[in-house]
């Protein structure tokens, strides 16, 4: 073990560029798959004839693949129909389908936890079904689902590191260059990883465990 | 005012409404009573169209619900519900509960809005709480919220749902209070309950149902007094000695 060659400027620099990346995925992918995750869950809630079903059969899908296939995908098989992404984006593409599919489930129980009657009073006082789906359904589940939300984000800054397979040069992906450089690197180099996962996981944790008790 | 001809409900194979034939006159205060699953809520739920009927024919306020092509946002102003759970919307304040349907239905102004709301909270007792959530209130309060919000569309049919079986007993005065003071201003209303001394005393009619059929129609003192059907007896023989 080698902490302070692990630990040189250059070394520590590289890590650092990885994580940069890893949370620049996540960002954006967190974005992308909350809106992906609403729109899927609330078309499911809605009960539409035909978009509801389809929602649904997408959405399961894509929830029973493991999110290193889709990864692969992204990078192996749409090229072949012409479609081409960056590593970068073939990851966020493939976070967000796995992780809006998620987020659509959280969404979609949510906005069922509402209690009918509050929905029937709406309604009869006159109010459209979308009004009391604005006033009334997700104001409620939105604060219902933010603590599911947030543990969400944190396996999706997590499920990252599985860009490694196609080289997305995150975090992971330059831990292990390093460790191929010089061996005595390898575990240095993971232990900071550790430390940088855990303290913006954490920091989100915290973040959600503070919404669970506004809402109690 | 409202007029049941022949109704007819199903619930899957379940035939809860059975040939209903029933008219309201304005201004007149109905009670229905009779056992549990008799089909009272959903007799009253067809009114504003909760429910939908199977079959037969129910207007009201000249408007046939029975078409499938009426605009049920604007028939649904004119009648306001209460509810047996009070059905408050948690996340708003009481006030806000109450602005509601004023603001989005009838487009007031919220300032305006909030000038009929107070009025009609004072009406039913509960001004100070217009900041509250409704948590913070009572069973009986929250009810007394909940009807406050049905009379600020000023509505021309009042429904109640059983408004005070889901109450401690020491709160049901309170309610029932402000439901009566309803009735004596002359609102038309039809009302289920099983308060029994409430229903006699402000009942213009009594419907007694039983097994989706009303079995019996009649002024509240006839009804109370001398029961025509074997049923109804029975029924009130229960109450009576329990």
């Amino acid at each position: 073990m080698d902490f302070i060659g692990a630990y040189s400027i250059p070394n520590l620099t590289f890590i650092l560029k990885g994580f940069l990346i890893t949370l620049e995925v996540a960002f954006i992918s967190i974005i992308l798959s909350f809106l992906l995750g609403t729109l899927l869950g609330t078309l499911r809630y809605t009960r539409i004839p035909v978009v509801a079903r389809l929602t649904a059969i997408v959405v399961d899908i894509i929830r029973n693949l493991p999110l290193l296939l889709i990864i692969f995908f992204m990078k192996i098989v749409l090229p072949q129909i012409g479609i081409s992404m960056s590593p970068f984006w073939s990851t966020v593409v493939g976070l967000t389908l796995f992780e809006g599919a998620m987020i659509s489930e959280i969404v979609r129980s949510g906005l069922n936890s509402i209690d009918k009657g509050q929905i029937e009073a709406s309604r009869s006082s006159g109010l459209s079904y979308m009004q009391t789906f604005w006033n009334i359904i997700l104001p409620q589940g939105l604060r219902r689902m933010s603590p599911p939300m947030v543990s969400q984000f944190i396996s999706l800054l997590k499920d990252t590191s599985l860009a490694i397979i196609i080289s997305l040069p995150e975090i992971m992906h330059n831990v292990q260059i390093l460790g191929g450089q010089n061996f005595n690197y390898i575990i240095p180099a993971l232990i900071l990883a550790a430390a940088l996962y855990f303290i913006v996981n954490y920091t989100l944790s915290i973040i959600a465990r503070r919404l669970e008790s506004k809402m109690h | 005012m409202i007029q049941f001809k022949k109704v007819n409900k199903y619930f899957g194979p379940f035939h809860v409404l059975k040939n209903i034939d029933l008219q309201i006159q304005e201004g007149e205060v109905v009670v229905i009573i009779g056992p549990s699953g008799s089909g009272k809520s959903t007799l009253l739920r067809c009114i504003n169209r909760l429910e939908t009927i199977s079959d037969g024919e129910l207007t009201v306020n000249e408007t046939p619900l029975h078409d499938k092509k009426v605009n049920i946002n604007q028939f649904r102003r004119d009648i306001g519900i209460v509810f047996q759970h009070f059905n408050l919307y948690p996340h708003k304040k009481v006030i806000d509960n109450i602005i509601l349907a004023p603001m989005k239905v009838q487009r007031l102004k919220k300032e305006d809005a909030k000038k009929t709301a107070m009025y009609y909270l004072k009406r039913v007792g509960i001004e100070e709480k217009a900041d509250n959530f409704p948590s913070q209130l009572s069973g009986g309060q929250q009810q007394r919220v909940a009807i406050a919000r049905g009379l600020v569309m000023n509505p021309k049919i009042m429904l109640f749902d059983e408004p005070t079986s889901a109450l401690d007993p020491e709160m049901i005065g309170e309610v029932l209070d402000v439901i009566r003071s309803l009735a004596h201003n002359g609102m038309t209303m039809v009302i289920v309950t099983h308060e029994m001394g409430f229903a006699r005393e402000v009942a213009d009619r009594v419907v007694f149902m039983d097994e989706g059929q009303i079995l019996e129609v009649a002024t509240s003192s006839d009804f109370f007094e001398s029961p025509r059907e074997d049923r109804a007896r029975l029924f009130l023989s229960r109450l009576i000695n329990h």
